[in-house]
């Protein structure tokens, strides 16, 4: 399971709602103890996605090594990334699957006019054909 | 020996070490070495046709081996090897 820490959540939601309508995506850092990953340390990163930006996210790779060696650096790991969808649902989207990578957890923030609505986190697989729900915990649920 | 950085999720693959030295003068040869060394790595980076899979990028240092020499970038001891993911998205 994945818990996420006020303060990171805290900006993690801020992140999100200043992005409104467009997407927004960043990086999620913590210890991660047997099967309870806790989220610290939220990193809002640039949505580096070239076109419109209301329906897609890109991260850039070099940001991306930034928040492995911030993570390394502080004895902690890079747990997961965040990204919002504006006005729908925290769902994994066929775009979402197919330029995931199965080796961390994905949270997803529904933003419903501009304010935060829920969020669901997702683990893919390797052959980015599906992803499982990943129970979450935060200080909005 | 160029060292390899292990991201957190595939260190239970390599007996729990963060990074790992390999013999290897190309970023190839690090990665077969690493594979060699921990098999159950192998198909975490590479697909049934060998190719490093869409979700994995190569670092040398600071640089992106694909706007270098891919994987025939050369390595020598002092580098350091990143396994960084590629992730996007949309609603
Ligand atoms: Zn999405």
């Amino acid at each position: 399971m994945i818990k996420i820490e006020q303060e990171a959540w805290d900006l993690m939601v801020a992140h999100a709602q200043k992005t409104y309508p467009n997407e927004c995506c960043g990086a999620m850092l913590g210890p991660i103890d047997g099967d309870v990953k806790t989220v610290r340390v939220a990193l809002p990163l640039e949505n580096a996605y070239p076109g419109a930006q209301r329906e897609r996210y890109e991260l850039r790779p070099e940001d991306l090594l930034f928040a492995e060696r911030e993570a390394r650096k502080n004895g902690m790991d890079l747990i997961g990334i965040f990204h919002s969808h504006p006005d729908c649902d925290a769902y994994f989207s066929k775009t979402d699957l197919e330029n995931s990578c199965p080796w961390y957890s994905f949270v997803v923030l529904s933003i419903q006019k501009g304010q935060f609505h829920h969020a669901n986190s997702w683990l893919p697989n390797m052959e980015q054909t599906e992803a499982a729900k990943e129970e979450l915990e935060h200080p909005n649920a | 020996m160029p060292k390899i950085l292990i991201p957190t999720p595939l260190r239970q693959f390599a007996d729990k070490k963060d990074a790992v030295e390999v013999s290897g003068s190309t970023v190839g040869e690090a990665l077969g070495a690493l594979t060699a060394a921990y098999p159950d790595m192998k198909k975490n980076l590479f697909n049934d046709e060998g190719k490093l899979r869409s979700f994995v990028n190569v670092y040398v240092n600071d640089e992106d081996i694909r706007f270098l020499e891919k994987d025939k970038t050369a390595v020598a001891d002092s580098d350091t090897i990143s396994i960084v993911p590629s992730i996007a998205g949309g609603r």
